[in-house]
C-alpha cells in the first residue's frame, strides 16, 4: 500500500479544510439552525414523545447532515481536482490509479469526522448530549457513516465532469439523501412510499447507527428502528460497492481520456 | 530490441498510434531517445505532440504499436515508468490554495520520498530556479513565470531520469521565457537527465540535440538542428512584390518552390554564392519592392514542413 501517497491526499484535506474558515463554519451552523429553528419549530407543535423532545429527536439527524455535506463537499473537490490541475499531480505518481480514488474517499471521510467531532463539542457544551450516549458506538457509528457518505460522494464525483452543476448535486443528491432518510423522522412511522425508499437509501443506516449510539432503542418508537447489525452490514456493503464502481470508472478509458483532455484544453493535440 | 541496447535508449517507441474515434492523433509514430540527450519534439498544433507524450507517460494508452520508456513498458509497466519520468504539462499542476512548500511536500510524498528528503531538494531546486525566498507564498499569488519555474521544480521533485516539457514556455513573456530556459540548462548541466521538449517556440528548440518534427502525427523529418536548417539550403531568399503570385510562377524554374505570405515569397537557395541573385534583381528592376537573402533557421525548416513542400 503507497502510505504515503495516501497520507499526502489526506493531509491536503485537512489543511484546505481548516484554511477555508466559511466551509467550516457553514458546517457547524447549518446543522445548528436545523436544531435551533426547525427543531424549535416543530418541537412546538410535536410537544413530547414519552419523555424525548423533538430536539434530542434530532441531534443524530444533525450530526448525520453534517457528516453527509462535509463527506459530499471534500469528495467532490475531486471534480475541482479535475478542473484545477491538481489531478495532473496525482494521475502521473508512480501508483495504481484506484489509490487516488481510495485516498480521496479516506480524506472525505476523515474531513467529515472531524467536523462531526467539532460539531459534537459545540452539541456537549449546548448540552446536548445525553448520558445515554455510548462513546464505543458513535466511533463506530462516525466512521462508518462517514465513510458510506464518502462513498457517495466519490460515485457522484466519478460522474461528474464539471462543477458547473453543483447546484443540481445539491438538488438531486445531497437534500434527497437527506430527507428521505430517518434524520427528520422515524423511518418505521413514515407512509409506505417513503418508507420504501428511506429503506434503499445507505443513508438511513448511518442515522440508525447513530441513534443508537446517542438515543438507543426507545419504546416510543423514535429512536433507532433497525437492528445494529443491519445498520453495520448495509453501511460496510455499500462502501464496498462505491469504492468499486468509483475505482473501476476512474480506471475507463472512456472516462479517462476526456479528462486528459481537459487537463491539456485541447483535443487531440 | 536487446537488453544492452534498450538500457542506453530513454525512449523507445515503435509504431505508436492513437485513435480518437475518427481522429488519428498520432500515425504510426517510431522515436528514438538515446539516454542524456536534449530532444525536441517540434510540429504545428494538433500534429500530435501531446497525444504522443501523454502516450508515453502513460496517461492514455497506445491504439496500437507500443513504447519503452526508461526500459519499461508503457502499457504492462505504467507505474515503473511513471516513477522514472517528471512531466510538466501545458497547463499547471499545482494547488493554488497551498503554499509553494506545501506543494512540493504534496508532489514529493506522491513519489514515497521522506519529508527529510522533500525538504532538502525543494531547498535545492527553489534555489536553482530563483523561488527560494518564496517558498511560503501561496501558489495563487506567483506571477506566470514562477508558476512555470515552480512546475518544473515540482516535476523534478524525484529526480526523474526522464523529464518530459510539453510547450514549457507557452503563454510567457520573453524575460520569462528565457529564465525558464536559463533554469532548465543550469538543471542538465547539474544532472545530465534526458529531456523531451514540446515547443512553437523554434529558436528555443536549436540548443537541443536532436529535434524531430511531425505534421498529422507522423514523424517528417529528424536530425541535429543545425544539419535540419542546412539541409534546407545556403539562403532564403524573399522578393516583395505586388504582383507575387505571377511572379513567383515565373520564377520557379529558376528558384524552385515557395512560400508565399502576403506579397513576399520566400525561395530556398542552395548556392553560397549570392551574384546570381544580385543580377535576379537588377533583372528583375521594378516589378518587385524588394529582394533580400539571409541564413535559413529552424523556423524556416518549420514552416516549409507545415507547408508540406520538404
Amino acid at each position: 500500500m503507497p502510505w504515503r501517497p495516501v497520507y499526502a491526499v489526506l493531509e491536503r484535506e485537512v489543511v484546505r479544510m481548516f484554511r477555508q474558515r466559511t466551509r467550516l463554519v457553514a458546517a457547524m451552523v447549518r446543522p445548528l439552525i436545523w436544531l435551533f429553528v426547525i427543531g424549535a419549530g416543530f418541537g412546538a407543535v410535536l410537544g413530547q414523545a414519552s419523555g424525548l423532545s423533538y430536539q434530542q429527536f434530532l441531534v443524530p439527524g444533525v450530526l448525520g447532515m453534517t457528516m453527509l455535506f462535509g463527506a459530499m463537499l471534500a469528495a467532490l473537490t475531486v471534480v475541482y481536482d479535475k478542473e484545477s490541475g491538481v489531478m495532473r499531480m496525482l494521475i502521473i505518481a508512480p501508483f495504481a490509479h484506484y489509490w487516488i480514488v481510495i485516498g480521496k474517499m479516506l480524506a472525505a471521510a476523515l474531513a467529515a469526522i472531524l467536523q462531526a467531532l467539532l460539531l459534537l463539542i459545540v452539541l456537549a457544551l449546548l448540552g446536548y448530549v445525553g448520558q445515554e450516549t455510548r462513546p464505543g458506538m458513535l466511533v463506530l457509528g462516525l466512521t462508518a457513516t462517514s465513510l458510506a457518505c464518502a462513498g457517495i460522494g466519490m460515485l457522484v464525483a466519478a460522474f461528474t465532469r464539471t462543477l458547473d452543476n453543483f447546484a443540481a448535486i445539491m438538488n438531486f443528491v445531497i437534500f434527497p439523501v437527506f430527507f428521505l432518510s430517518g434524520s427528520l423522522y422515524p423511518v418505521n412511522q413514515l407512509p409506505p412510499l417513503l418508507k420504501a425508499v428511506a429503506l434503499a437509501n445507505p443513508y438511513t443506516y448511518g442515522v440508525d447507527l447513530l441513534k443508537h449510539a446517542t438515543l438507543g432503542v426507545l419504546p416510543s418508537g423514535m429512536g433507532a428502528d433497525f437492528p445494529l447489525a443491519l445498520d453495520l452490514t448495509v453501511l460496510w456493503g455499500f462502501t464496498l460497492a462505491a469504492l468499486i464502481i468509483a475505482s473501476w470508472r476512474f480506471s475507463q478509458e472512456s472516462a479517462y481520456e476526456p479528462m486528459i483532455h481537459i487537463l491539456t484544453g485541447k483535443r487531440g493535440g | 530490441m536487446n537488453q544492452a541496447a534498450d538500457s542506453l535508449l530513454a525512449v523507445h517507441a515503435s509504431g505508436l498510434v492513437k485513435r480518437y474515434g475518427q481522429l488519428v492523433a498520432v500515425d504510426g509514430l517510431d522515436l528514438d531517445i538515446p539516454s542524456g540527450q536534449f530532444f525536441g519534439l517540434l510540429g504545428p498544433n494538433g500534429s500530435g505532440k501531446t497525444s504522443t507524450i501523454h502516450m508515453l507517460a502513460t496517461l492514455i494508452r497506445p491504439s496500437r504499436g507500443s513504447a519503452r520508456v526508461a526500459g519499461h513498458d508503457v502499457v504492462h509497466e505504467a507505474v515503473k515508468v511513471r516513477g522514472a519520468i517528471g512531466l510538466v504539462f501545458q497547463d499547471s499542476a499545482l494547488d493554488r490554495t497551498l503554499t509553494i512548500s506545501e506543494n512540493l511536500r504534496f508532489a514529493g510524498l506522491l513519489y514515497d520520498l521522506t519529508p527529510a528528503v522533500i525538504r532538502e531538494r525543494s531547498a535545492e531546486l527553489l534555489e536553482l530556479f530563483g523561488l527560494a525566498d518564496k517558498s511560503n507564498r501561496p501558489v495563487g499569488s506567483l506571477s506566470g513565470g514562477m508558476r512555470r519555474a515552480l512546475d518544473i521544480v515540482r516535476g523534478m521533485i524525484h529526480h526523474p531520469r526522464i523529464l518530459f516539457l510539453d510547450e514549457p514556455t507557452i503563454g510567457l513573456d520573453l524575460p520569462n521565457r528565457r529564465n525558464i530556459w536559463r533554469f532548465i540548462e543550469r538543471l542538465r548541466a547539474r544532472t545530465g537527465m534526458t529531456v523531451l521538449l514540446t515547443t512553437h517556440y523554434l529558436e528555443e528548440a536549436d540548443s537541443c540535440d536532436r529535434v524531430a518534427f511531425i505534421k498529422s502525427g507522423k514523424l517528417v523529418q529528424s536530425g541535429p538542428p543545425q544539419q535540419l536548417v542546412e539541409s534546407l539550403g545556403r539562403h532564403i531568399v524573399e522578393i516583395e512584390s505586388r504582383d507575387i503570385d505571377s511572379l513567383s510562377q515565373r520564377l520557379a524554374s529558376k528558384l524552385g518552390p515557395c512560400l508565399k505570405d502576403g506579397e513576399v515569397a520566400q525561395f530556398r537557395y542552395a548556392e553560397e554564392d549570392v551574384t546570381p541573385l544580385a543580377r535576379l534583381q537588377g533583372e528583375l528592376g521594378a516589378q518587385i519592392k524588394a529582394l533580400r537573402w539571409r541564413r535559413p533557421n529552424l523556423n524556416d525548416v518549420f514552416l516549409w514542413i507545415a507547408e508540406g513542400k520538404i
